[in-house]
Order: structure tokens, then sequence, then C-alpha cells
């Protein structure tokens, strides 16, 4: 009874303890609050990572792509049965895109889908920003171009254009984004950037219905402070995209290929490296361009159409890593049926082909920042351990200044064991109320962090430290997980307790007299 | 008469630095039950090093101690701490209370050290009414809730005495208990602990004042490391 006695006496009337539930304290709400932002910046990058990939892919990471993507998108389709929802195919390539307004050009990766089911097999509509507020205007085929009319000195849209505004509105009257409608001349009621007519009613540009591009928001765009893009392209304005065609060998076929398109939405998937590189045009159109579709040989007969991807979406419920395996054999099965047609350059090909579930697909992207992770979370650890040996310090300075109680404990016949339990339960006291201050302190910080940052704001610009100018991400990851306040909450007392063991055993080895006579 | 305490043979040397200083060189006492024995000597002779080893505070480099027949340092560690819990009780010249701990609280504490955390729960009524009965009788019932620093010297040493004698020991060992205090005070503790000698308690007393060793029944000598 004495240990929990004295452990609970100790605690409320010795004044030192409070440094060491401080330091407790501070770790754990330190070690909570870094681990939690670096895991919810984890989880983003998974997240939006998988956002450009289906379930399964399959490639050959070639310019070229590889063939007999189509005979096999069927195969897999009749052999798999329900468990394969959908399967369409990508094309990878680099090309020039250019305003011809400005003469703006940048360096592009080409990403050539066929929308809908692009939009099927992942998050890709999420990501849009006109179709959004306008569902369904965005196309990669012709593209006609809205004019606003500017009647009351407020710009307006085509009716079917401010319907689908308004419904958006209606249906989602808390959305933040919309704060971010600055009504000006240049903007409508809506959202977004539209070229302006002087008649009284808004409609459609007489102009050629041009092929659409939707461009990564951050290919042309920059970011402001608060977060919000300075769309500087109008919807519709012109676009050229050039691109070089390789043959089957991966030798340049002809001249550079240039086409004019329309500019149809902006693609944001929240990962910089997407978004600020990614144009995405049409699958048939880039097939065309890049001499990837149906080529006629010599003999009459033509070459089998190229694909640089297939993404396989999986039925709902179906394991991955399972099914990841049985397209494998499928593939296998696949490439037996087509060794005797194919030329050798598609045997080639084929033969590069790979089958991957995203998160092996991601896994270096992802890889580099789970290790920044841990790498943040152990230096902070690291820290940590100047409070645990602070803690021990402490103790250790607890234990000779009560030395002589220590004396007094044993001479009214405390044991050893009674001796170092009172001062291991110390211990463990200051790491349950320190980490359960930490837990309260880190998770309330977490929750209100990027309420902290905006105040620190409006102090001073630069004290904001998660710039939406410079990540992707908006705000800051504001989760705690249960299990990391569990874990971190577990590791505080452990290493609370283990600080106090050596002063404990100090403690509990001594004779009586030997603590009496202590001066 | 039984003897509560037997100590035959007892050797104890410190080092201080380079030097062996023997301070008991075969020192040997018995003890009856109900007796209070006074152990004399000069300062520094080893009269609260006999003390501590007759108490299972410290051992002895040679020699044997046996209280109520056991031999206290050939028993298990364990069985050694409750002998010291439940047979022995001390009382210090520096009265030697848990600052940190109220009166009460002080003289409980043996009470609790000798009770599991599972058993206080049904015992703690008795312990507490018991502290209080010893507090009553060394004339401290309305301190219950002082801390020591708000007592005088003597009414620590009488909360010493009430804490040595609340799990009614066989044995209470006192090592210049008046040391500290004034006359009136040193005399008002004599007569305590006189009191409580009457009422049965056998009791070893180690003083250098020979007028403070007269009130004893029997009074021994160390001198040279040993009993006269």
């Amino acid at each position: 009874m004495y240990k929990l006695f004295l452990t609970l006496r100790y605690l409320t009337r010795k004044w030192i303890v409070i440094f060491a539930v401080l330091s407790v304290w501070m770790c754990v709400a330190m070690v909570l609050i870094v681990f939690s932002v670096m895991d919810g910046f984890l989880d983003n990058i998974k997240e939006h990572s998988r956002g450009l990939l289906s379930d399964i892919v399959v490639d050959n990471a070639s310019l070229q792509g590889f063939p007999y993507y189509d005979e096999f998108s069927k195969y897999l389709m009749d052999k798999s049965g329900d468990e394969v929802k959908v399967v369409t195919p990508v094309i990878y390539n680099y090309g020039i895109m250019r305003e011809p307004d400005t003469n703006f050009t940048k360096p592009v990766r080409v990403v050539a889908i066929k929308l809908n089911d692009y939009c099927r097999v992942n998050t890709f509509r999420d990501s849009l920003y006109y179709d959004k507020y306008y569902p369904g205007t965005t196309t990669l085929g012709p593209f006609e171009v809205p004019l606003a009319a500017i009647p009351g000195g407020r710009p307006v849209l085509p009716p079917e254009y401010e319907k689908l505004f308004a419904d958006y509105v209606a249906k989602h009257p808390k959305d933040e984004s919309l704060k971010e409608l600055k009504p000006s001349p240049f903007s409508p009621d809506g959202v977004g950037r539209f070229v302006q007519t002087f008649d009284e009613t808004p409609g459609y540009a007489d102009a050629e219905a041009l092929p659409g591009i939707i461009i990564g928001t951050d290919v042309v765009y920059t970011r402001n402070a608060d977060g919000s893009y300075n769309r500087r392209l109008f919807r519709g304005c012109k676009v050229i995209l050039t691109i070089l065609p390789l043959t089957i060998k991966g030798t340049i076929a002809e001249d550079p290929v240039s086409l004019v398109m329309r500019h149809v939405d902006d693609s944001r998937t929240r990962v910089y490296e997407i978004d600020s590189m990614c144009v995405y045009i049409d699958f048939d159109l880039a097939q065309k361009m890049l001499s990837m579709g149906p080529q006629e040989r010599v003999d009459g007969t033509k070459t089998p159409p190229r694909t640089s991807q297939l993404l396989v979406q999986l039925a709902d419920g179906v394991d991955i890593k399972e099914a990841r395996a049985r397209v494998q054999d499928l593939w296998n099965e696949f490439l037996g049926t087509v060794a005797d047609r194919a030329s050798p350059e598609d045997l080639n090909l084929l033969r590069l082909v790979t089958i991957e579930t995203w998160e092996e697909r991601q896994i270096q992207f992802i890889a580099a920042v789970e290790k920044e992770k841990v790498l943040v979370t152990l230096l902070f650890v690291i820290i940590s351990f100047v409070a645990v040996l602070l803690i021990s310090v402490i103790f250790y300075m607890v234990v000779l200044q009560k030395t002589r109680d220590i004396g007094i404990i044993k001479s009214l016949g405390a044991t050893r064991g009674g001796v170092a339990a009172i001062f291991l339960m110390y211990g463990a006291a200051v790491g349950v109320v320190g980490g359960i201050l930490g837990v309260l302190t880190g998770t309330v910080f977490v929750h209100y962090i990027n309420q902290i940052q905006d105040l620190l704001a409006q102090l001073h610009p630069n004290l904001r430290v998660w710039s939406p100018d410079v990540y992707t991400f908006d705000r800051i990851p504001n989760v705690v997980k249960t299990h990391v306040i569990g874990a971190v909450f577990l590791a505080a007392v452990v290493t609370s307790t283990a600080g106090a063991v050596v002063p404990a055993i100090k403690a509990a080895l001594v004779w009586p007299i030997q603590s009496l006579r202590y001066e | 008469m039984t003897n509560v305490l037997k100590a035959v043979n007892i050797h104890k040397s410190y080092r201080m630095g380079k030097v062996k200083l023997s301070v008991l060189r075969g020192a040997s006492l018995s003890v009856a039950a109900g007796e209070l024995l006074a152990v004399t000597g000069s300062s520094g002779c080893g009269k609260s090093t006999l003390l501590h080893i007759l108490g299972a505070l410290d051992p002895p480099d040679n020699g044997t101690v046996q209280l109520n027949g056991d031999d206290v340092f050939s028993l298990p560690v364990k069985r050694r701490d409750a002998l010291r819990n439940s047979e022995v009780g001390f009382v210090f010249q520096f009265y030697h209370l848990l600052p940190e701990l109220n009166v009460l609280e002080n003289v409980l504490m043996p009470l609790m050290v000798g009770t599991s955390i599972g058993a206080w729960s049904s015992s703690r009524r008795r312990c507490r009414e018991q502290a209080r009965e010893i507090i009553e009788r060394v004339g401290l019932g309305e301190r219950l809730r002082h801390r020591p620093n708000e007592l005088s010297g003597g009414e620590r040493q009488r909360v010493a005495i009430a804490r040595a004698m609340v799990t009614r020991p066989r044995l209470l060992l006192a090592d210049e208990p008046t040391g500290n205090l004034d006359a009136k005070m040193g005399r008002e503790i004599l007569d305590l602990l006189r009191s409580l000698n009457e009422a049965g308690q056998t009791i070893v007393m180690v003083t250098h004042d020979p007028g403070i060793a007269q009130l004893a029944d029997r009074r021994v000598r160390l001198a040279d490391g040993k009993v006269e």
C-alpha cells in the first residue's frame, strides 16, 4: 500500500517532478504532431498518386508502347468474368505545348486517354476544375467555346452553363471552394474564365470546334498564397501541341506533328509531379498523331495498334494482389496466342510488358515519402531521448534528495522491491500524466493546425510554413490516428519508467543505515 | 525471563579513506522481555552502530543477532524486512520523519508497509484507529494533520515514538532519543519511554548521558568495541 501512497504523495508534493512531466508532455506532443502531419502527408500522397492509376497497371515503359492491347483487353474481360470492371488504354509521350496568343511554350507529358473510361478506373474526374461546376461540359472531342455576355456589367454564361452551376451551388451550399469565386470583369457568376462576347446574350463561338486538351494546373498557372490559382487561360482558348512520333523500332518516324486544340479544363490531382507536367488529350487522336494506330504494311496487312499502358479496374472487393497474379497468368496465356503472328519488333515490345498493382507501380514515389516520414519521426524520437535523459537525471536527483527517506522507509520494513517500485511507479506516473497532457495538446494542436497557421500568417506572412504556393496540398494534414496516439502514449510511459530504472535500483540496493547516514 | 534479543560476538569496522576503523570488536548483549536497557559509552564508541546492527539496519562483519530466537542476518531478505516491520521499532536521535506526510500518515506508514494494497481496503479503518490511539497516547491527538515542520522537536520525537510503537513491536530501539532536545522536552520523552516500559515494552536505549541511563533497569557500557 505504501508504494502507491508514497508515489502519489511524491508526485503531488515534489516541485521537481513538474520538470519531468513537462519534458514528457512536450516530447509526446512534439512526436504526435510530427508523426501525424507526416502520416497525413503520406496518406495524401498515396491517395492522390493512386488517382491516375487503376488497381492493376499493364505497361512496358517504352515510348513505342506495346501492340495487341485491344485483343488482350477483350481476352481479359472474357476470361476474368466479373472480376474486372473496366480496361482502358493510355498512351504516354512528351511534347511541347504552346499558347499562340502569348507564344508561351512548355515541355509537357502527354497523357492520351479515353476520358469516360479513364474516369471510371480512377478519380481523374474529381481533379477537373470546370467539370466539377459544369458537369458534362468537359470533352476531349470537338469542343464548342462558350461565350460570356455582359448584359448588366457582369458576365453571364449560356443558360445551360448557368443552370449547371446553379444546380451545383444548390447541391453543395457549403463547398469551401466556392469562396474562391471573386466576381470580376473577367469572371462570370460561376467559376473560371470564359471568352466574352459584346452581344447582349451569351452563346457559343462560331469558331472551329477543335479537339479538347485538359491541362495540369501547375503546367501554366501559378498558385497564390491562399491556395487559389491565377487562371490566366480562358476556357476554349487555343493551344498548340507538338509531339514527335516514333516508329516501332524507336526511331523518329517523321516530322513533328502539331495540332491546334482547345483548352477545355484544368486537372489538379494534388500531386505536383503530375500537375506540373501532364496534359490530357484524346486517345484515338494521340494514337493517330503518334503513328501508333494500325499502319498498312507492304504486303497489305495492317500493323496491330499500340498503347503505352492498360489500366485495369477490378470489381469491388476483389483482392488486388491476387487479381494481379491472375492477370499475369492470363497475359502469359495471351502471349502464346499471338506469338506466331507477331513481328519480331512486336514480340520485343510484348516481352517488356510488366503487370503491377498501383502500389507496386508507385513504390519508389511512396517509399521516398515513407522514408522521409520515418527519418523525421526518428529525428524527433532522438530529441525525445534527451527528455528520457532529463527524466533520468531528475529521478536521480529525487533519489538523492530522498535518500534519507529511503532509509526511513526501509527501517520501517520496506523491501528492496518495494522501494524500487516506488520510483518505478513514480516514473510511470510521470509518463502517464505527461503522456495524457501531451496527447491532448498534440491532438488539439494537429486538429487546429491550419487555423494556427492562418493566425500566424496574419501576424506575419513569413510565418506561413505550409504555403499553398509551394506545396501541392492546400492544407496541412490534421488527422491524428487512434493507434498513433496509443503508440506514442505507451512509448511515453515506457520511456519514463525506463528513465527511473537506474535511480530505482540505486535506491533499492543500499542498506537502510547507509541511507540514514546520507548527508 | 526469556531473552527477546541476543547479540553474540559482534564485529564491525568501517573504512575511512585508507584507514580501517574497527568500531565493534566482539560485542555481546542479551535483552530480556520487558527490560529497559541503557547502552552507554563515550561519543564515537560505537553505541549507535551496535543499535543499528541489533535492529538489522546494518549487517555486522561477524557475529550473530537473534531476535526471538531467529538469526536475523541468516534470514532471507524479505523475512528480515518483515521482521523489522513487525518486531522492531526505531526511535532516532533526529526523528527521521517523512516530511511530505502529516503526523497521522507518518504513524500509519509502518502499518502500510506491512499491508498489501489489496488488504488495505479492509484493514484501513482498523489501522487508522490503531494509529490514532497511539498518537493520543503520546499526547498529539490534536496535531494529526500537522506536518513535521509544523511541530517542535519534542513533538517530532513523540511522533517518532508513536510510529515505532504502532505495530506493537516486541523490541523498541531508541538511539539518543533526547539527544536533540532541551532538558524539559528530554524529560517528557524519557517519561514516555518509561511509561511504555512499565506497560511491558522491551526497550534498548543508547545514550551518552549517565543521568538518563540511570532511569534504565539495567545499564551496560560499551568500551573498546566490547560490552562491559
